[in-house]
């Protein structure tokens, strides 16, 4: 396997949890990792991204042009970062706009009374439609969140594998 | 993450003190090594200190007893350690001594792009360039080794795409405690020498230099004996390896990799000489480069074939085997826009005591210092800052400069956190009390380090160190005029600015308000308040928008629109509507 995989947000939405989220998941199904994160002063509510390489790679940098998968909490994002993106690469946003590999994730999580769950929400449908596993990643959601918001986060996660399941692409 | 397979490097191979001061990309490196010395009941001295010149000496102390040490910080800290630095050097180790030095190519988080390698060269000891966390954990075991081999420290200069990169890594052994005894010898042509006998110490160390250039610190990736060579250390190589992976470049390259950036080894420099071109690849300065003695046939920085400044991308890298081979063909793309700024977040009591400046000096000349509060400048409440400490000279020189230029002096109010406070801002405030330097001195204490991750202060530390207070500091260094003001308790805040304005006016000397309360990431206190917007009072004046600069307020077509997820209810913004729009209730 080799995925090139883009998570943009804003700094303090989370974007390094699910970095984290995905790599350790990632890692637990035998995939060899290597990604980067932005640290400091970036994550201050400035715009932000990781990257995510998944399969035999040196670098965790990804080439514009050169993305599989683009994970974005916000249209604007998804807009400034899609130079990454391969020719058919592929954005899963968090929208309200009826796209296809759109999800109105913070609807979803206001509704389930979790507000803050809706990039897991986000990450859940990404991981369906890329065709991994759920397991080994709800194995890292529980390890990296407080107990207090374990089961609300695992259920934010599932809530939207299963959306992109029922769906289909 | 890199920063902990550091940290797992330098356990593993024994390393039993490891000091630092907080600073991205180091900062999780002692946080990795506290976390295991704990997991691991491994019993260790690991500790923040208040600057990156004490972690220094408190690392070389606990070597010259014999122990292995190790002492992290960023870039810049370094600049901050560089007396001992250079100074140890000639007196040489004991114990293994490791400094890990890390850079911030960009810069993302940094005054400066400087390379840590380069001051290596400059005091003249050793420095490994690893190109991901599992290199850098590997290295350190070869460092350590060489440090002690020939009595000398030995830098690590991870860059921040090595720090915060994310590998998997299989680790195959446990952590287990290894207690040494610990003594010093007496030494003192060594530890205690006098300038003369430092002439014969400089001797020596350059014939410790002379034997590690004999030791190869390199390898041969792709060795077809082509006509041309790419030298590569570092975060660079990581990209060059995958973007070859994209070309066909089968016997047209050469490939070396680089462990020791410096010095570099001997039989490099032989095997280089019958190339006809050379393509060095390395992050930021041009160390290796310089250290090729064929300068006619090196491409690289020098020559512009790779941008003198800024990180490099696998783009650059594609365009600089463009420039060596001639015949590759690739696309330039237009760079990504520019994004979101940041800003401090919403609750940040920042926010609220730069508000209170703005309002009490209008017309102020506003000073800072390195912090979060640099972002104070979108509020247009902060008008220059430089490094750690000089928050205070400024204020201090621009006052100076200014009086003795006999001009009219605007108010003068500059700003730093708690944990720069005790950083570099002691001295400088002495001077300034010394110097009759009138001007307001407003200390952010926010009880933690918030910008590199919330690491301890002197003035709050961990349960079993002893607290330094802040108060009794500032009056120490002969400051009169010391208020602790809650910045939340907005009006009260202004007052206070005020009246040490004109404290500091009438007794020339520096006044201090302290702005007290915890930063809202670390802290969590339950909300007691709840923000309402009562949207028939509002006239759509945005005045809570443009004033505050929260996150969590938009301008909207006719009202603000308020992100209820992001909002903290700190109630600066009810404070600041002019028509009861907002309100802060008690829940």
């Amino acid at each position: 396997m080799q995925l090139e995989i883009i998570i943009a947000g804003r700094g303090g939405e989370g974007v390094i949890l699910l970095t984290s989220i995905l790599t350790e998941g990632a890692f637990s199904l035998g995939i060899p990792v290597i990604s980067s994160e932005l640290h400091g002063m970036a994550q201050r509510g400035g715009s932000v991204i990781s990257q995510v390489k998944l399969g035999d790679f040196y670098s965790p940098f990804i080439a514009y042009g050169n993305a599989d998968y683009l994970i974005a909490t916000s249209k604007e994002e998804a807009e400034r970062n899609k130079i990454y993106l391969k020719p058919n690469g592929i954005s899963f946003v968090n929208s309200s706009d009826p796209l296809p590999f759109h999800i109105d994730a913070s609807t979803l999580a206001q509704k389930m009374d979790h507000p803050r769950g809706a990039n897991l929400i986000l990450l859940g449908f990404s991981i369906e439609k890329m065709g991994l596993n759920e397991k080994p990643f709800l194995e890292a959601i529980e390890r990296h969140s407080p107990p207090l918001w374990r089961e609300k986060n695992k259920k934010a996660f599932l809530l939207g594998f299963s959306i992109s399941k029922g769906k289909g692409t | 993450m890199g920063n902990e397979a550091i940290a797992w490097g330098l356990l593993r191979e024994g390393v039993s003190f490891v000091t630092s001061y907080p600073g991205t990309p180091a900062s999780e490196i002692l946080e990795a090594v506290m976390r295991f010395n704990e997991e691991y009941q491994l019993g260790i001295f690991a500790q923040w200190s208040i600057n990156e010149k004490v972690a220094f000496e408190l690392a070389l102390a606990h070597s010259w007893l014999g122990g292995r040490s190790a002492v992290s910080m960023k870039q810049v800290g370094l600049n901050v350690a560089l007396d001992p630095l250079m100074s140890a050097a000639y007196t040489g180790v004991k114990g293994g001594l490791l400094v890990i030095s890390a850079d911030d190519p960009g810069p993302y988080s940094s005054q400066t792009e400087q390379d840590s390698r380069f001051l290596a060269m400059f005091a003249k000891i050793p420095v490994f360039d690893p190109s991901s966390p599992k290199e850098a954990m590997e290295m350190i075991k070869e460092a350590l080794e060489l440090s002690e081999r020939y009595r000398i420290p030995v830098m690590l200069r991870p860059t921040s795409w090595v720090c915060h990169a994310r590998q998997g890594i299989v680790l195959e052994e446990e952590l287990k405690s290894n207690p040494k005894i610990l003594s010093l010898d007496k030494d003192p042509s060594h530890w205690a020498a006098l300038p003369r006998r430092r002439y014969v110490l400089h001797k020596e160390l350059n014939e410790k230099l002379r034997s590690i250039q004999k030791e190869n610190a390199f390898r041969k990736i792709v060795f077809k004996r082509a006509k041309k060579a790419v030298v590569s250390s570092g975060f660079p190589f990581a990209l060059l390896m995958d973007v070859l992976k994209s070309l066909n470049l089968e016997d047209s390259l050469d490939i070396y990799k680089v462990d020791r950036s410096f010095p570099l080894s001997l039989s490099l420099s032989e095997e280089l000489s019958s190339y006809e071109e050379i393509l060095v690849l390395e992050e930021t300065y041009p160390v290796i480069e310089l250290q090729i003695p064929y300068r006619e046939k090196t491409k690289g920085r020098l020559d512009g074939t790779v941008p003198s400044e800024g990180e490099l991308r696998p783009e650059n890298i594609l365009e600089a085997l463009h420039i060596l081979l001639g015949d590759l063909i690739f696309e330039k793309k237009n760079p990504l826009k520019e994004g979101a700024p940041p800003r401090l977040c919403p609750g940040c009591p920042h926010r609220a005591a730069f508000w209170a400046i703005k309002k009490a000096f209008p017309q102020g000349l506003l000073p800072s210092d390195i912090g979060c509060y640099t972002l104070g400048l979108e509020m247009e409440a902060v008008d220059a800052f430089l490094c750690m400490g000089a928050g205070v000279s400024l204020a201090e020189g621009f006052y100076l400069a200014l009086k003795n230029a006999a001009q009219k002096i605007p108010p003068i109010c500059s700003t730093v956190g708690d944990s720069t406070f005790f950083h570099a801002c002691i001295p400088a405030l002495i001077d300034a009390v010394n110097k009759k330097a009138a001007f307001v001195l407003v200390i952010l204490d926010n009880a933690t380090t918030a910008m590199t991750g919330g690491q301890p202060t002197p003035s709050n530390p961990p349960k079993d160190l002893r607290k330094v207070e802040m108060e009794k500091v500032i009056k120490g260094c002969g400051v009169e005029f010391v208020k602790v003001v809650d910045p939340f308790d907005f009006s009260e805040m202004v007052k206070s600015l005020k009246e040490a304005y004109a404290f500091c006016q009438e007794k020339e000397i520096p006044a201090v308000v302290i702005s007290r309360s915890p930063c809202p990431l670390y802290k969590k206190v339950p909300p007691k308040r709840k923000l309402h917007f009562k949207e028939e009072n509002c006239r759509g004046c945005m005045i809570c928008v443009f004033e505050s600069k929260c996150p969590a307020l938009q301008e909207g077509e006719d009202k603000p629109i308020i992100n209820w997820n992001l909002c903290r209810s700190c109630g600066l913004c009810a404070f600041i509507c002019p028509n009861g729009a907002l309100e802060v209730v008690e829940v």
